[in-house]
């Protein structure tokens, strides 16, 4: 399995503590299945994504962090739901039983619906108003039918169906590009960034984001279910990016993202060292 | 051997090219564009912001093209380096602003259309659409304004290389602000239905749809350029002048508000002897074109060219804020004049007297030396700054910087001249007192008539003093008669004066022709191979007389009288005096029936293509400039107002 960079770890660290402390195991069923998939290992690249684009942008980390935590809640909302018998019905999420697999479906759905709302909830009550009204606008954005949801219908209605490049591009772009944007635009409005280095940043998380997404379609086909924590063949009924190009021609379309991502930050110069490396990291679960 | 192309290549290739489309694979210039408009969800607020954006990207690609075009079309404004930055940063503002009004309009336009039903889901051909209308329109004007900015080219090979290139700037920067606007119009009419910018991919962005549109919009604007392109006079390099000389050396004595009726009277009643001999020899009448502006009349006389050749449009010109050179303002409609004051009040211009900076053309005495004579020129319109190597050029404001001391200013040329007329100054003017002197006591008007004689005759003595023994040509302006004319019958007194002073000030005028006469007698004396030619204009009177040209000396036809001859004559018929070949070029002729047979037979006209451009030698500037004193005595003389 390909190491997340070392920096990762304190983040990864900062972010745990935190998420525990937002979303803590209280034992009833509910904080219990939310935690039970919030706090199940993982490598954080959104959250990490936005306190990395936060101090590019010459932020403290700590101001990130309520934000960086709402995007991992999110996320992890947005597994829990993508796993459901009515959806993928997958049964193995980040190296456990899914969650509907151990709390049943209700208590799943319920579960994603407390994390999603703990997200909005975290971003209102750690910011002043204006930057939390322009967070909350863009989460919802990233939630919403042009993000995650759009997406995920876009993904039901295409599975045992010949789908179209731009229609694959419509479902990566919502179900993965649209969080991945959401996290670094949120970590660089922390910073009070202008909006060329916002923009510099969601045209880096756009690119990744795919790379990220044609990776996880190649892992799909390629990997190993211990290393990835997911059963393979999964999207076997599914059209992705490798169906379009092969794995080879997906392998070089990621890499050339990802050297795209790696462009997008050249108005940072040498402070955007962390997030270069986040990139080669993504580049490099593919070898 | 070639092996053939891989398809799971190809299909790499086409997902690519889908990428691109869709807005990946470019870390580029959208973001540019877009980025003030993040978090705005209101259409006009993200077509203003964003065409905010694609303003100061217009301002930045075309204020420094569009200089090096002003500077080709407007002589005179550029003079160095920090002059074409300004002009160009004042250039950059207005097709910036313009840029930025023009997407603005058009993405407002489309996020209108787009809540008709019917376009809803035409939201990205919309947008294309205000895209390929922005790049028609861009392409168009660069184009057009690039053909004006050239036009006078004399060269076709310099043309065609000249050409090409920004022909090929404007075709990318009307692709990449048409993109823009594409990019901005797609965001604005998306928010119009969703309230969300896009993040789908720019229509057209494609590598190959964009390299295809390169291409045809260059070839659009080689061919909008080969449509309208004026048929500029293009000929050989200037060649070098020879000289054919009889010999003639020729005074030049140009006489504003000259009245040949006046003149005529005074010579039968024998007050004005040399003027009457003058009249007895060669004449021709002027055509009255145009003579209310001195610059603009004398420069045409000097030139051989109209006014729309020379680019010398009016004595009073505009200089912009912040620039060293100025500008012509061209015809002064009612409009012009309210614009130009307008500017005024705003202090983004400020009056200026027109310069040679601003002439396109060469003077005469220009091509004289050019051709390997010895020149002078004195007082003569737009002279200022005196040209290096053109001969001694004391200019029109040559005087005042006599009056006033100080280092030079390019006023007089060379330096040395300078030095010599400061030492003879106490005993110049002592001279032109003398001469104003035998005005008669009591004249009307006596002490406009009086500063008015110190004036020509500072002149006629300085023209004295500056003029070397083998001088080949003297050009000597003459502005009192005008002075006094215009004083004597325009001035806003003359209107209310009775019947009694009218009559007094027309004695006082015939008095001022008596010491004009005066003036002249000393050049009738010369060595008769000499060739003294008087041109006359009538000046600022609103019923102008005919001008004169008169011609006296060996090579003169006496019998000529009445002869015809448009102002563009008077430089070809000079220079065919000297025996220099005439251009091609020239708008008048050379009126060879003034001169005798003989010399006719003798030295045939003969023709050259082309005398060039003006010397691109700048004239030394130092001392203080004149400008305003300029202005101030121009104003007090009547010619500003």
């Amino acid at each position: 399995m390909t190491p997340v960079p070392r920096f990762f770890a304190d983040y990864q660290d900062r972010i745990d503590g935190e998420l525990r402390r937002v979303v803590p195991d209280t034992g009833d069923r509910v904080h219990e299945a939310m935690a039970y998939t919030l706090h199940a290992a993982s490598k954080r690249i959104r959250p990490v994504l936005t306190l990395l684009a936060a101090e590019v942008c010459g932020g403290a980390t700590p101001a990130a962090l309520p934000a960086a935590c709402a995007m991992e809640m999110v996320h992890a909302s947005s597994l829990i739901l993508d796993d459901l018998p009515s959806m993928d019905d997958a049964a193995i999420r980040r190296g456990k039983a899914a969650n509907h697999v151990v709390f049943g479906e209700a208590i799943a759905i319920l579960a994603a619906f407390g994390l999603l709302g703990a997200a909005f909830g975290t971003i209102a009550r750690s910011y002043e108003p204006p930057l939390a009204s322009r967070m909350t606008a863009l989460l919802s954005d990233a939630v919403g039918a042009e993000g995650l949801i759009g997406g995920q219908a876009a993904d039901l209605l295409a599975t045992d169906r010949q789908i179209t490049f731009e229609m694959l591009e419509r479902i990566h772009r919502g179900k993965t590009g649209a969080l991945f944007s959401a996290a670094a635009s949120s970590g660089a409005l922390t910073a009070g960034a202008p909006g060329g280095s916002v923009a510099a940043l969601q045209a880096f998380a756009k690119n990744l984001g795919l790379a990220f997404q044609i990776i996880d379609d190649l892992l799909d086909v390629e990997g190993d279910p211990a290393i990835t924590g997911k059963a393979i063949r999964e999207d076997a009924k599914k059209t992705t990016f490798v169906s379009f190009s092969g794995p080879a021609g997906a392998r070089q379309l990621a890499g050339e993202l990802c050297q795209t991502a790696d462009r997008a930050l050249l108005p940072f110069g040498r402070r955007a060292e962390r997030l270069r490396e986040l990139s080669a990291f993504v580049a490099a679960r593919m070898s | 051997m070639e092996s053939p192309p891989d398809p799971r290549q190809r299909e790499v290739d086409d997902l690519r090219r889908q990428l691109r489309s869709l807005g990946y694979l470019d870390a580029g210039v959208d973001r540019f564009v877009l980025a003030p408009a993040e978090g705005t969800r209101r259409p006009i607020g993200i077509a203003w912001l964003a065409s905010v954006r694609i303003g100061m990207l217009a301002a930045l690609l075309l204020g420094p093209a569009a200089a090096i075009g002003v500077a080709a079309r407007v002589p005179g404004l550029i003079t160095g380096a920090r002059d074409g930055f300004v002009v160009a940063a004042y250039l950059g503002l207005l097709f910036g602003a313009g840029s930025a009004a023009a997407a603005f309009a058009m993405c407002m336009g489309a996020s209108m259309v787009v809540r008709k039903p019917a376009i809803h889901d035409r939201r990205r051909g919309l947008a294309l659409a205000a895209g390929i209308a922005f790049t028609l329109a861009c392409l168009g004007y660069l184009t057009l304004w690039w053909d004006a900015s050239t036009f006078g080219e004399r060269s076709a090979m310099l043309r065609s290389a000249w050409t090409i290139v920004p022909l090929g700037f404007a075709a990318a920067v009307s692709v990449l602000l048409g993109h823009l606007v594409t990019v901005t119009a797609l965001a604005v009419v998306v928010a119009q239905r969703s309230g969300a910018v896009p993040e789908r991919g720019i229509p057209g962005s494609s590598r190959p749809v964009v390299a295809l549109a390169s291409v045809l919009t260059f070839c659009g604007a080689l061919l909008l350029f080969s449509l309208t392109a004026k048929s500029a006079p293009s000929g050989p390099e200037a060649p070098p002048l020879t000289v054919v000389s009889s010999g003639a050396r020729v005074r030049l004595i140009a006489i504003d508000g000259f009245d040949p009726r006046i003149a005529r009277r005074l010579a039968d009643a024998g007050r004005v002897p040399a003027l009457a001999s003058m009249l007895d020899s060669a004449s021709a009448g002027i055509d009255v074109v145009d003579t209310q502006d001195p610059a603009r009349a004398w420069t045409t006389i000097a030139t051989g060219q109209p006014p729309e050749v020379h680019a010398v449009h009016g004595l009073e010109t505009r200089r912009v804020a912040g620039v060293q050179g100025a500008f012509a303002a061209g015809e002064r409609t009612g409009l012009l004049r309210a614009i130009a004051a307008a500017t005024d009040l705003l202090r983004l211009t400020t009056p200026a007297v027109v310069s040679g900076n601003e002439r396109r053309v060469k003077t005469l005495w220009e091509v004289a030396t050019t051709a390997g004579l010895r020149t002078v020129v004195v007082n003569w319109w737009a002279t200022w700054p005196a040209a290096p190597n053109a001969g001694v050029i004391v200019s029109d404001r040559a005087t005042l910087r006599l009056e006033r001391g100080g280092t030079l200013d390019a006023e007089i040329a060379p330096a040395d001249v300078y030095e010599t007329l400061r030492a003879r100054w106490p005993a110049l003017r002592s001279e032109a007192g003398a001469h104003a002197a035998h005005l008669p006591a009591g004249v009307e008007m006596e002490g406009l008539l009086r500063r008015s004689a110190e004036l020509d005759a500072l002149q006629a003595a300085i023209a004295r003093a500056v003029t070397p023994a083998n001088a080949d040509l003297v050009c000597t302006y003459l502005p009192g008669l005008d002075l006094v004319q215009y004083g004597l019958f325009h001035a806003a007194e003359a209107a209310a004066a009775s019947p009694s002073s009218v009559a007094r000030r027309l004695a006082a005028l015939d008095e001022y022709y008596v010491l004009v006469d005066a003036l002249l007698a000393p050049a009738l004396d010369a060595a008769s191979s000499d060739v003294l030619i008087v041109v006359t204009s009538p000046g600022r009177i609103t019923e102008p007389a005919p001008g004169m040209l008169l011609i006296k000396g060996d090579v003169a036809n006496p019998r000529l009288r009445d002869g015809h001859a448009r102002p563009t004559d008077i430089m070809p018929t000079v220079l065919q005096a000297l025996g220099v070949p005439l251009s091609q070029e020239l708008a008048g002729r050379a009126l060879v029936e003034m001169f005798s047979a003989d010399f006719g037979r003798r030295y045939p006209v003969r023709m050259v293509s082309t005398y060039g451009p003006p010397a691109a030698d700048r004239a030394e500037r130092r001392g203080q400039p004149l400008d305003q004193e300029m202005i101030d005595r121009l104003r007090s003389l009547g010619y500003v107002r």
